[in-house]
């Protein structure tokens, strides 16, 4: 039989909460909410990823079956590769709306990523497509203040906390006694959520994109789960302090609106003015500028082309390039693909740094919302983050260097200078390029980049238990 | 059992109560009498530690109620003017919980027993509570204090609103009370009630204990009589 007071102020909210229908409707409506947002995660997931998947074996065939050719002519055919979906996209889309899902490789060229499924839409998705991140981000605390901002308020109005605290039972109790009694109703109506996100993450996480999605789910839990406790704990803090419950809502639904729409704004349109980023045409132009002119603006192709012919003029100790045992066409080439790759990295050092300015503003910012750090880890742990899209950039691009150093190099080995439609190379060459394949950046390579959300959920949790226990030893039932 | 110490309160500038002086033993039935704002449910409140008094001190069983809660809470039993309850459960399991948080657990036999003794009627023990007149709150009230066989009770107005056969009800149940040795401290406009069944009187006027004597003392006319010139003045 449970005799602890603390269990039995467990036992009597949830009774309540049952009886008063309240904890059902909203039960409903946040089981409904997840489980389409789940199944719509799920059935997008499964498309684009058969989608990819089919499209990229007709890309890898193509290439494949190209014909006889020249490797130049075969580097500007060229490719395309697709950036798989993550298992856990279909818990959290995260960037991959904004990001593109392909990308086509060729020489000379680092094409940007089409098909961006933001630009489809209109720009409600601004606001964010119905995801379960989004739900349990922004919905549930929303429906928890519904369900506990009347925690205390509603006691000391009708009168029964004096009678409560009469027999004896602390604030402290009673507090936590509210607390877990919210923790194991809203644990209960997650519950088949979280059966049902880990079958279908199981089911899937054999394709191999996503390393550890056993962990990551396990993650995900532990950080929404610090989350909603968080919201849980500072909706009784605040009933316990309130005067009356519309005080208590009201400044509950405040906070909330603070944290999860006005400072994340606030703070992305600041961080974007503070570090702004060139346009597309900036970037580029900017690096065809140095490509045209050399890195120092003042030496252009030509010269540099010269001057590499005389370095292998003499290392070969030869008169022409005719006389050379490799074809300097193909070395040209090369050496003109690795200056622009040079100019290309700095550029995109340059541009990612301003990235990494702007997500350091907000990750740093985390440690004032919650609601940021866990819409960071969120998408980290889904796989669906700006980290894990640089990661994926950076594979894409040393995979193109590969696939053109390769036709370069046999350019240079097989053919010979000025005979450049006498050279086909065949199918031999093209199956020395190994079909593309990504896998996402492990669970702890991942994590380190977000020591200040990790930081974030853990402090606040400390804050709120502290908060709580510090009120509860001031509290007494009447003011005065 | 029951003893204030220069008890005083105050709200700021505004004394509610000052320098309060009284004692209640085993069996002892002490009516507070005193118009409104006279600082009786003041002295309700201080003995339930639910307010921290400005100065002095207010002791349940030589404990003092601000230094050692956790045992004093054991010993009291409190019924409010308006006994409020959970609507949404019954009476019975309103007891129920009330009495396991002060750590009696009874069975269901015992409960409904102990609420139909009380004058609960049989058909509303398992009905829920928001179906209850003010009168039958009170009475699970009582119920509550008898299961929790406490030895001090505070009643602050507890038959205000209450059909006179339900405060002859409540008065009956208090003198079997007092008679098991329960100190009873009430506050009450009742000065019939207080002369039927209290031991003591103590009339209270803007924070002041200013006059205590035992009802063997006083007729009914003397007590009415008192406590008017005392009012007026």
């Amino acid at each position: 039989m449970i005799t602890k007071p603390i269990n039995l102020i467990i036992k009597k909210e949830i009774k309540i909460a049952l009886r008063e229908k309240l904890i059902l409707a909203m039960g409903v409506i946040i089981t409904l909410l997840l489980g389409v947002a789940l199944y719509a995660g799920y059935i997008s997931f499964k498309q684009q990823h058969n989608i990819i998947h089919e499209t990229q074996a007709q890309k890898r065939q193509e290439w494949l079956n190209q014909g006889d050719k020249h490797p130049h002519i075969a580097a500007h055919y060229g490719t395309f590769v697709f950036k798989p979906k993550t298992v856990l996209s279909l818990f959290d889309f995260g960037l991959d709306a904004y990001t593109g899902t392909s990308v086509y490789l060729e020489a000379h060229y680092q094409h940007e990523f089409m098909f961006r499924p933001a630009q489809e839409h209109s720009s409600i998705i601004r606001f964010g497509e119905l995801s379960s991140a989004l739900v349990l981000q922004i919905l549930v605390p929303l429906l928890i203040i519904f369900l506990a901002f009347a925690s205390y308020t509603n006691e000391r109005e009708s009168g029964t906390l004096k009678l409560l605290l009469s027999q004896g039972i602390s604030f402290q109790m009673l507090t936590w006694g509210k607390v877990l009694a919210f923790c194991m109703m809203l644990f209960a109506i997650l519950l088949p959520y979280v059966i049902g996100l880990t079958i279908l993450s199981g089911m899937q996480s054999q394709q191999g994109t996503t390393p550890h999605v056993m962990l990551r789910v396990l993650l995900i839990i532990l950080f929404y789960g610090f989350y909603l406790f968080l919201f849980i704990a500072f909706s009784v803090w605040v009933s316990l302090r309130a005067t009356n419950g519309r005080n208590a809502l009201l400044t509950l639904i405040t906070c909330w609106m603070f944290f999860t729409i006005l400072l994340p704004k606030t703070v992305s349109n600041f961080s974007e003015s503070l570090y702004t980023l060139p346009s597309m045409r900036e970037f580029k132009a900017g690096i065809e500028d140095e490509k045209t002119n050399g890195t120092d603006g003042k030496t252009p192709r030509s010269v540099r082309v010269a001057k590499l012919k005389e370095e292998y003029l003499k290392k070969y100790n030869v008169d022409s390039v005719q006389q050379l045992p490799i074809n300097f066409e193909g070395v040209s080439m090369q050496y003109g693909e690795e200056y622009a790759n040079q100019i290309y990295d700095k550029h995109m050092q340059a541009l990612r740094s301003i990235f990494h300015k702007q997500n350091q503003i907000s990750s740093i910012t985390s440690l004032l919302n919650p609601y940021i750090a866990v819409q960071h880890l969120s998408m980290a742990l889904s796989g669906t983050d700006m980290y894990t899209f640089n990661h994926f950039e950076d594979k894409v691009e040393s995979y193109r260097r590969e696939l053109i150093r390769k036709m370069n190099n046999d350019m240079a080995e097989n053919s010979v200078y000025g005979e450049f439609y006498g050279y086909k190379a065949g199918s031999d060459l093209w199956e020395e390029i190994d079909d593309f394949s990504y896998q996402t950046p492990t669970v702890d390579k991942i994590l380190v980049s977000y020591p200040y959300e990790i930081t974030s959920l853990i402090l606040w949790t400390i804050i709120v238990i502290a908060l709580l226990n510090f009120t509860n030893k001031k509290m007494k039932p009447l003011y005065g | 059992m029951l003893e204030a110490k220069n008890l005083t309160k105050k709200f700021g500038s505004f004394t509610a109560l000052n320098e309060l002086n009284l004692s209640v033993k085993r069996g002892d039935i002490f009516c507070l009498l005193g118009a409104n704002g006279a600082g009786k449910s003041t002295t309700i409140n201080l003995f339930l530690n639910f307010i921290n008094p400005s100065s002095g001190s207010a002791f349940i069983d030589g404990k003092d109620v601000t230094k050692e809660q956790t045992h004093t809470k054991k010993l009291l039993s409190y019924i409010p003017e308006n006994l409020m309850l959970y609507p949404n459960l019954t009476g019975l399991e309103n007891l129920d919980f009330f009495c396991g948080l002060g750590g009696k657990v009874y069975d269901k036999d015992r409960l409904e027993e102990l609420l139909q003794t009380s004058g609960l009627q049989k058909e509303f023990i398992h009905k829920r509570v928001h179906k209850y007149s003010k009168g039958m709150r009170q009475k699970v009230g009582i119920a509550l204090a008898r299961a929790r066989e406490a030895s001090v009770l505070l009643l602050d107005e507890p038959t205000s609103g209450l059909d006179p056969k339900a405060s002859n009800e409540f008065s009956e149940l208090l003198l079997e009370m007092k008679e098991k040795g329960v100190a009873t401290l009430m506050a009450t406009h009742d000065l019939f009630r207080a002369k039927d069944t209290g031991t003591h009187i103590g009339i209270m006027k803007q924070g002041v204990l200013i006059n205590q004597f035992s009802t063997d003392e006083v007729t009914f006319q003397d007590l009415e009589k008192m406590y008017l010139q005392h009012m007026h003045n």
